[in-house]
């Protein structure tokens, strides 16, 4: 018969044992699947795992925000006449600060809103429209609304700070210059307000308007996830990678126009590479004489254009931050050029 | 005045202990238990408001990273207070498609093994980067990246050689010093054997520190590193105390038995430190440090001949057992080949410090058992060759660390 002092250890022995080995070596309960799932590497290799895929390429996304619709999706506001014939388009926005959203498959951040999403609206106005902004506060926060544009100083969302709780401030200005502008909100810091999404893009249309066009906006942003002063996300449209798996379909020998806003805090400059093609470039859009015709643009923070080119081949053509690290975090996409000449393709033919 | 009241009725109830049945003891045993369990969980359990301030982070730690054909494999244990999902895998910060396995639902302490599909290049360095739920990023940087090791018969022959040069050959070329010593007059003896302590000491510190080292290096701060050395040595300390006490009461009164035991104990607790060495041996090849681990293996070689005197030293009084010595040399020398083994295949660090943990601790018996042995034999232990050896072992290692 072993002693009680023996017992104890025994006892000791194997529950440290137990214990340490538990710590040294627990990956050894693996609990396999019945069906191996497979995912696609960058180069196209193809990749088989018993467990779980970390950022699923060819997957449908199921985050909140839809960068599909928010693509082509233009607010034009509640259109009235005042007597003297002028148009006046008004707008409610409504920001918020406690949501947490899927920004990326599987990461939740806080994001600051306006109207619920981010980017907020895209404000689309004719030049010379009367603008009128319903702003209301529903955050924890104080926050405003700053346009770049043309309008009196007390207009401009900077000393007007609207308090949180449900503050109210209506914005009204003459819409202009003709071009795409950014707003956002300017309450200090700014860095931080921008940085959880408060912002969003403005267009200003000429009197005579455009040629008619397949148009879309792309906001260029970032996050940093994890506040270590670095962005840990990029995109165009909020989700990385989303149009990479989820590709733009456009017609060939349509023109495509592209509201282009870099809205990417804590970088000092982002840019824009088109592949397949060269665009027309018109820097802030506030001139039809475009600047260049090339297809790579440097945009520091806050720049913005108007981007103008069409597919004469049919294909998938990428577009991306020719700054590799930020392509490489999210910010890259792929046009799908289809044949213009087949039926049932929505569009315009560009010189017909 | 309560107090007292207090002591005498504490004095009633444990004599009423002492008087119950078996039953009543366990009773009393478990009754404390169950209050503080019913405490904890109104205090601290679900419902509980008391304790709903401060924001919980989450912390996984990269353990381990190994670069195999197309791709590179980390290994990540959740050691945050709360479960973590991982969700996003990059390396130098350019994020990949990914798996993990088993799943990528880490609860405290488990871990899991990321899969990341990447043509990488030998010799370059890489940072490999793990996004979590909340959009933490943790990052662990590889100086050099090199082809982990595959246990092939060449491999673990390759391993088991170096082990053989490192453990088996320099304490058993030691041990050859045992007639010498055998010759020498009682007080030379005493000196010897007390250098051995002074070797012994240098050799528990070296451990310990080694042990600490690492911790501090890979092994995230939730495991208390240093606390984790010091509980695993002294519980290894006393488990071998214990032990040591068994072997030296079953050799019963034979006047052999107290040398042996001592040469025995000596030759495990350098075994145990031999392991470590081989860990480091192991480790640095895998690690691509071509360079240390030559320099490791010539350092440790010429440091362990010390070693086969330390084993020789106890025994010099007694008649030569050329058979038990031999043995003696292998059980501190084979564990090197262990090492090796261990620290190039199965490279962990948590293992690495316990292991070293337990050397500190096996070594610090054997110093007290040796000046156990001293004073019964010899008298006091305050004597001047006594206090020389150990200075002089301690010295010599000293310098002996800093010339290789």
């Amino acid at each position: 018969m072993l002693s009680s002092g023996q017992k104890m250890v025994i006892v000791l022995a194997v529950v440290s044992l137990g214990f340490a080995g538990y710590l040294v070596f627990p990956a050894m309960y693996i609990t396999a699947q019945e069906q191996p799932e497979v995912f696609v590497t960058h180069s196209g290799a193809v990749v088989q795992t018993t467990g779980d895929i970390l950022d699923p390429v060819y997957t449908i996304q199921e985050v909140e925000f839809d960068p599909e619709k928010y693509l082509r999706d233009f607010d034009y506001g509640k259109v009235s006449q005042l007597e003297d014939g002028t148009t006046l388009r008004e707008f409610t926005i409504i920001a918020e600060d406690d949501k947490i959203m899927e920004i990326a498959p599987g990461i939740f951040y806080n994001v600051w809103t306006f109207n619920g999403q981010v980017p907020g609206p895209t404000i689309r106005a004719t030049e010379g429209d009367l603008v009128r902004i319903h702003f209301t506060n529903n955050g924890d926060k104080e926050h405003t609304i700053h346009f770049h544009g043309n309008h009196p100083a007390e207009m401009d969302g900077i000393f007007e700070i609207v308090g949180s709780n449900g503050g109210q401030f209506t914005y009204e200005f003459i819409a202009g210059p003709v071009g795409v502008h950014p707003y956002h909100c300017h309450v200090m810091p700014v860095e931080e307000h921008i940085g959880h999404g408060l912002y969003g893009v403005f267009i200003v249309d000429p009197k005579d308007g455009r040629q008619h066009a397949d148009e879309m906006v792309m906001m260029l942003n970032g996050f940093d996830t994890d506040f270590d002063g670095e962005n840990n996300l990029y995109a165009a449209n909020t989700i990385p990678f989303y149009y990479q798996h989820h590709p733009i379909q456009v017609s060939t020998n349509e023109l495509i126009r592209v509201y282009v806003v870099n809205m990417v805090g804590l970088d000092p400059i982002n840019n824009f590479h088109l592949h397949g093609t060269l665009y027309k470039y018109y820097p802030t859009g506030t001139d039809m004489v475009p600047s260049e015709f090339t297809d790579m643009t440097t945009f520091s923070q806050s720049e913005r254009g108007i981007l103008e080119f069409e597919y004469e081949y049919t294909g998938r053509y990428m577009f991306h931050a020719h700054l590799t690290e930020f392509s490489e975090k999210g910010w890259s996409g792929v046009f799908y050029a289809k044949d213009s000449s087949q039926p049932n393709m929505e569009g315009y033919a560009y010189g017909s | 005045m309560q107090k007292i009241v207090l002591n005498q009725t504490w004095k009633g109830m444990l004599m009423e202990v002492k008087r119950s049945s078996r039953t009543k003891t366990a009773v009393s045993v478990v009754i404390p238990f169950v209050l503080l369990a019913v405490m904890i969980g109104y205090v601290f359990g679900p419902g509980s408001e008391l304790i709903e301030f401060g924001v919980v982070l989450p912390e996984i730690s990269i353990e381990k990273v190994e670069f195999v054909d197309s791709e590179i494999i980390a290994t990540v244990r959740n050691t945050g207070p709360i479960a973590v999902d991982v969700v996003m895998a990059d390396i130098n910060d350019r994020i990949y498609p990914a798996a993990i396995e088993p799943d990528k639902h880490l609860e405290r302490f488990e871990s899991a093994i990321v899969r990341i599909p990447f043509e990488w290049n030998e010799g370059e360095p890489y940072a490999v980067g793990l996004t979590v739920d909340d959009g933490t990023r943790f990052e662990k940087q590889v100086d050099v990246a090199v082809p982990s090791i595959q246990p092939t018969a060449e491999m673990i022959s390759y391993f088991a050689l170096i082990g053989t040069y490192v453990g088996i050959l320099p304490v058993l070329i030691g041990l050859l010093w045992f007639p010498f010593i055998s010759k020498l007059s009682r007080s030379k003896y005493k000196f010897f054997l007390a250098l051995t302590v002074g070797l012994l000491l240098f050799l528990g510190v070296s451990t310990a520190e080694e042990a600490i080292e690492i911790s501090a290096n890979n092994l995230s701060d939730i495991f208390n590193g240093i606390l984790l050395v010091a509980t695993v040595a002294v519980v290894s300390f006393l488990g071998l105390n214990y032990v040591g006490e068994k072997l030296r009461k079953r050799a019963g009164a034979s006047k052999l038995a107290g040398p042996v035991a001592i040469a025995l104990m000596i030759a495990i607790g350098i075994g145990l430190h031999n392991f470590g060495e081989g860990l480091a041996i192991g480790a640095a090849i895998v690690l691509g440090e071509a360079a240390l681990g030559a320099f490791l293996i010539v350092g440790f070689a010429l440091h362990n001949t010390t070693e086969g005197f330390a084993i020789a030293a106890p025994m010099a009084r007694t008649k030569l057992m050329i058979g038990k010595l031999a043995a003696m040399g292998m059980i501190a020398g084979v564990p090197a080949i262990f090492g090796a083994w261990v620290g190039g295949f199965v490279y962990s660090p948590l293992a690495a410090v316990i292991f070293l943990a337990i050397g500190t601790g096996a070594i610090f018996q054997v110093i007290v058992s040796i000046m156990r042995w001293i004073q019964n034999e010899e008298g006091k232990l305050s004597n001047s060759s006594v206090l020389a050896g150990i200075a002089v072992g301690m010295i010599i290692m000293y310098i002996t660390s800093i010339l290789i």
